[in-house]
């Protein structure tokens, strides 16, 4: 068993730990020397540590390569909230397995890094500390989602993190087009998780559990119809999609980059838009019950896929370029789940962590130095910015696919996979996808690091960031050079795994499967990665005169990928003229009809009649007489009438 | 016990009313001080009532009225079960924040005190009496004072809202009064318990309108569409602890009496109209939130939010089942303080700009850090933010409602989109953006008054969102019995 000192068991500790930073730096950080930066760093470290040390439990759970731990080992539970006698019982539970495994390292890991690189970044900002003190919450709220152990807790997590990425989009509010983007990130997210919550209660009225292992039970036992569970996990994953930005919901995370750029990196890169990858990864073996609940997955994966790279081609931002290429990399993963996948896409979910966040810190590091963020106003600064240029070109080269960085393996590990199980044109798509991120992201290094400075004032201006920012990215450029190794049984071993990801990550029912690099495969993908490059530099490399001309030759097209194919306009007026209508609409009969015609116009004809009828008061006798007479008169008919 | 909540504010109602003239700002203390007295009380009340025993606790029980030969009487009849404790506690709680929030008045100073703490009076009695006859009595007190807080301390067209509220509430209780009377008459009782162990089975007039005379009563106080329109008007122009007593308690009246007298007494009924309940209250949740969307005026904007809100109080209702009721229940709590909230917020905001139209402020998050951040808290509450305490309420009567009324269920949880629409559009507007150079001379939350008001709620609505077995240990054996009588019957 080795050290039982943290085991699986405890998970619950991770999550508490930053959760502990958050109360004390956000209450106490202004008491604390440096508002207790420190303390978010250490207490991620020892995260970072109890994460390995949770590490080797893990492993000693392992009997013949298949994970097999004792009943209990890698749970924890206890009763939170009990209603009606025990009718819905919601637990706090944590469960550890190999997914759970694969996005502990990563989420504590680039933490870490993004904590560390803040202080570099962060430094001189107002509200400091309140920065250090929301990550922390955010980092709370994630590990807590990957170790939930029933989908409720998992959906109070996840609104944890939207929190999170509320708060640090919107962290400069007084720019108003930072409060906007908050607002849209979290409405967006927002109705993708509704559809999440009516999955979880779908599921749960059948089973009567949130638990998720008894609900996967349950639907390998067919306890549910086909069509209810298609339309529960259909659900389920629009808040996926919500989360993960995936088409129709992706609008929102181009614009979530005006938060820091640190933020963008852990939230928007690495951690909080996989949470939808995971959910649907940790659901798997319910959507290979629901085919169409499936295909679905791998629709939309491909669609976000390819059109987010081609926004990537056009967008002029380095954050949003970055933006693009995550909500396209993200459809990979989904891509990839949609055929059953689950090695490759949480292989790709790992790699792209660790190479996406180095780009997003190297493009902060670049923001940091000249305050640009427009490619138009950079270029030539691996001169100046040597460790950055470094990095980032290794970070993307990651994303491009070239062999032997991580995105390479993992990339054609799903390629390989689309082709096998997926139709034809799924696999055409994602290669076309793929050749096309090469070119954005060689464009993007181009623009960047290469050729002559743009804005003479902001090449002058730069410079190499300090060791506190530079640190984290080499560190990370070490990893997106070797993380993808893992495939292979002897360095998964030695990294602490048991075997390579495939024999660590699978579906039961699949079986593990024992990586084989497919040669033939392999050249095809580093052609398609090899032109894309090739195109890139022909096109940007000196004076981007073709660039030009190519704006020129297909104006349209441009434009259309410009204005991000009109769907941000779209939403905005449905929401303006469809919504806020339709509101308007509603607002207006409620004044006007139930209000002044009904309930004032009542008021006002009772007022009416009185006023009417007080003429009938009369105070003359005989009108009184005449009245009673005619009484009596009719009432005399009813009463022969009726006899 | 619980006459000594019920005496306590009258008594410091008569204290300050008796007050010399030039002592009258010494009203606030006396308030204060017996506001937070019956506070302690309900306090105790709560912690000390045992949810596993059946029936009333702290009992107080005398024949008041008996008219000889007339066949029934009237008693003097309160107590608490799990249902009651929690609305006492809410109760105690926003009287003293309402106490506290009104340190500033400065116009008829003891009269307004003594109004209010009458109104705490006349609320506690409907949250505690068990006699048909005396929960009316206590029903139509509250009339009084509130008409005068509203008409006198408040602003805008406030005497039409406030005439608006009284004729609404005085026409919704008219039918109530002729439903108490035909089923007490014909049943020779006005004890709730005695009613609901046997359910009178034919009376007068048909007993399905009988039903409808009750919860009309109940309905137009809870309040739903198309009934709700005096709640806007009566926020609008009422000063902030009216609003904040009437968010908090006031609507909570509604909700309470329909668990307590119209279930209960005409369970039958009740299941026979439960698809109109879920139908009114998918609509109003909906009807409420779009509204809401519309509104510039930052009181009518928490007043339709209200409006839905409380649309999912009746959705948990007509489940008619242990969880939707609970949920009914724990909603009712829960809104009372987060809206409770709210209008403290308002009220801090408007104190400092002299303005509710929301277009009109911005960054105002510059000059009032604290404030920005409560209404945030606040407002991520009320959006149903799990881990604060309108999720809790919400997951509960979505869970309880959904096999029962699909579709209104699913309306209502389209109503969360919505809620967080109007209120982070709400939260931009105000708080967020450049610093306005119009604002410059405001100042954050600074008198302790106004950070107990705030503190103390959000400190209720943050630990019920994490731990919400304290309240729904004693909801639930509230609403077992009631939900008993559904399980076994129909």
């Amino acid at each position: 068993m080795g050290i039982d000192l943290v085991g699986m068991e405890d998970v619950w500790i991770l999550p508490a730990i930053p959760f502990a930073v958050f109360i004390l730096v956000s209450f106490f950080g202004r008491l604390i020397p440096r508002n207790g930066d420190f303390i978010a760093v250490l207490g991620m470290a020892l995260v970072v540590l109890l994460v390995g040390l949770v590490l080797v439990d893990f492993q000693g759970a392992f009997h013949d390569e298949v994970f097999a731990p004792i009943a209990g080992a890698n749970t924890y539970s206890f009763d939170w909230i009990d209603i009606g006698d025990g009718f819905f019982v919601i637990e706090f539970s944590t469960y550890v397995d190999a997914v759970t495994m694969v996005m502990l390292p990563v989420v504590s890991f680039v933490s870490l890094m993004v904590l560390v690189y803040s202080i570099g970044y962060m430094k001189g900002e107002a509200r400091y500390g309140w920065y250090f003190a929301a990550l922390s919450f955010f980092v709370a709220a994630m590990l807590l989602l990957v170790i939930s152990g029933n989908l409720l807790q998992l959906y109070l997590a996840w609104e944890g993190v939207g929190l999170a990425s509320y708060l640090l989009i919107g962290f400069y509010w007084e720019r108003q087009s930072a409060a906007e983007a908050a607002k849209k990130a979290f409405i967006t997210t927002r109705i993708g998780d509704v559809g999440l919550l009516i999955g979880i209660i779908l599921l749960w009225r059948v089973t009567g559990t949130f638990d998720i292992q008894e609900i996967i039970h349950a639907a390998e036992e067919g306890v549910f119809g086909q069509t209810y569970l298609t339309v529960a996990m259909l659900f389920l994953f629009a808040g996926a999609a919500g989360k993960s930005a995936q088409f129709p919901f992706h609008v929102w995370l181009p614009d979530a980059m005006e938060g820091p750029t640190p933020v963008s990196a852990l939230i928007h890169a690495a951690t909080m838009v996989v949470a939808g990858v995971y959910l649907v990864a940790r659901m798997l073996p319910v959507y290979d019950e629901v085919l169409i609940a499936r295909d679905v997955v791998l629709y939309v994966g491909l669609i976000t896929a390819l059109m987010a790279a081609t926004m990537g081609l056009v967008a002029t931002d380095i954050k949003r370029v970055l933006a693009f290429s995550t909500v396209s990399q993200l459809g990979f993963m989904f891509a990839a789940l949609g055929v059953g996948a689950l090695t490759a896409a949480m292989f790709h979910l790992f790699t792209h962590a660790f190479f996406k966040s180095l780009l997003f810190l190297g493009s902060g590091s670049v923001i940091h130095a000249t305050e640009q963020q427009e490619v138009g106003e950079l270029g030539g600064l691996r001169k100046k910015m040597p460790i950055t240029a470094l990095t980032f070109t290794i970070g993307s080269l990651a994303l491009a696919g070239i062999p032997v960085f991580a995105g390479f393996w993992s990339k054609d590990e799903i390629l390989h996979d689309l082709q096998h199980y997926g139709p034809f044109a799924a696999y055409v798509i994602l290669a076309v996808t793929a050749a096309l991120t090469a070119i954005y992201t060689t464009r993007l290094v181009l623009l960047t690091f290469f050729g002559k400075p743009k804005n003479e004032q902001a090449y002058e201006h730069a410079h190499e960031s300090p060791p506190i920012m530079t640190g984290p990215l080499v560190i990370l450029a070490v990893l997106a050079l070797v993380v993808g190794f893992i495939t292979y049984q002897g360095v998964g071993e030695s990294l602490g795994f048991v075997g390579g990801i495939g024999e660590l990550v699978y579906l039961p029912h699949h079986g593990p499967h024992v990586f084989k690099l497919d040669i033939a495969f392999a050249a095809v993908a580093t052609a398609t990665a090899v032109v894309g490059v090739a195109i890139g530099i022909m096109y940007w490399w000196g004076d981007a005169r073709r660039a030009i001309a190519a704006q020129s030759w297909a104006p349209e097209l441009h434009q259309l990928l410009v204005r991000r194919y009109y769907l941000d306009e779209l939403y905005q007026g449905v929401i303006n003229h469809v919504v806020l209508g339709a509101a308007a609409v509603v607002a207006w009969f409620d004044k006007r009809v139930v209000n002044e015609t009904g309930v004032d116009g009542s008021t006002q004809f009772v007022g009416f009649l009185g006023y009417r009828f007080k003429f009938l008061q009369t105070g003359r006798i005989p009108h009184y007489v005449l009245g009673m007479a005619l009484g009596v008169a009719a009432l005399a008919v009813v009463a022969i009438g009726t006899t | 016990m619980v006459t000594l909540f019920l005496l306590l504010p009258l008594a410091g109602a008569l204290l300050a009313l008796f007050l010399p003239r030039e002592r009258e700002l010494d009203a606030r203390w006396i308030a204060l001080l017996f506001s937070g007295l019956a506070f302690a009380v309900s306090i105790v009340i709560f912690v000390t009532f045992d949810p596993d025993q059946n029936g009333y606790q702290f009992v107080d029980q005398f024949t008041w009225i008996n008219p000889s030969g007339a066949g029934f009487e009237v008693q003097y009849f309160v107590g608490v079960d799990g249902l009651s404790a929690p609305m006492v506690l809410l109760l105690g709680l926003l009287s003293v924040v309402a106490v506290l929030v009104s340190f500033n008045i400065d116009e008829r100073v003891k009269e307004y005190f003594a109004y209010l703490l009458l109104l705490e009076t006349a609320v506690a009695g409907v949250f505690l009496s068990l006699d048909l006859i005396q929960f009316f009595l206590f029903w139509e007190l509250e009339l009084l004072p509130m008409y005068m807080l509203i008409s006198i301390w408040g602003s805008g067209r406030n005497r039409y809202s406030a005439m608006k509220f009284l004729i609404y509430t005085l026409a919704g209780s008219a039918f109530m009064l002729v439903g108490f009377l035909v089923i007490g008459v014909d049943a020779g009782t006005f004890e709730i318990s005695a009613l609901t162990e046997m359910p009178p089975q034919d009376a007068l007039i048909p007993l399905s309108l009988v039903f409808w005379a009750i919860m009309i009563a109940f309905l137009v106080k809870l309040p739903v569409f198309p009934v709700h329109t005096w709640l806007p008007d009566a926020h609008t122009d009422a000063p902030t602890a009216v609003s904040v007593m009437l968010a908090g308690v006031l609507l909570k009246m509604g909700g309470y009496g329909i668990l307590r007298i119209a279930l209960p007494i005409l369970p039958e009924q009740a299941h026979d109209f439960r698809f109109v309940l879920a139908a009114i209250a998918g609509f109003s949740v909906l009807y409420g939130a779009v509204i809401t969307l519309q509104q510039r005026d930052l009181k009518r904007l928490i007043a339709y939010s209200s409006v839905s809100h409380m649309g999912y109080v009746l959705l948990g209702i007509a489940a008619l089942g242990a969880v939707g009721l609970s949920g009914a229940a724990l909603q009712m709590f829960t809104h009372g303080t987060i809206t409770g909230l709210l209008f403290v917020m308002v009220g801090l905001i408007y104190e400092r700009t002299h303005t509710r139209d929301i277009t009109s402020m911005s960054g105002l998050m510059h000059r009032m850090p604290l404030i920005g951040t409560v209404m945030l808290i606040a407002g991520l509450a009320s959006l149903g933010l799990p881990g604060l305490s309108g999720f809790v309420a919400e997951l509960t009567i979505f869970l309880g409602a959904f096999d029962a009324h699909p579709a209104a269920t699913i309306a209502g949880i389209f109503g969360v989109v919505l809620a967080a629409g109007y209120i982070l559009w709400m939260v931009q507007r105000i708080f967020h953006g450049p610093a306005d150079e119009k604002w410059a001379d405001l100042k954050d939350a600074n008198c302790w008054w106004e950070h107990v008001a705030m503190g103390s709620l959000v400190v209720v609505i943050v630990a019920i969102g994490i731990f919400p077995g304290i309240i729904t240990d004693s909801i639930e054996s509230g609403i077992a019995p009631i939900a008993q009588i559904f399980e076994a019957n129909l």
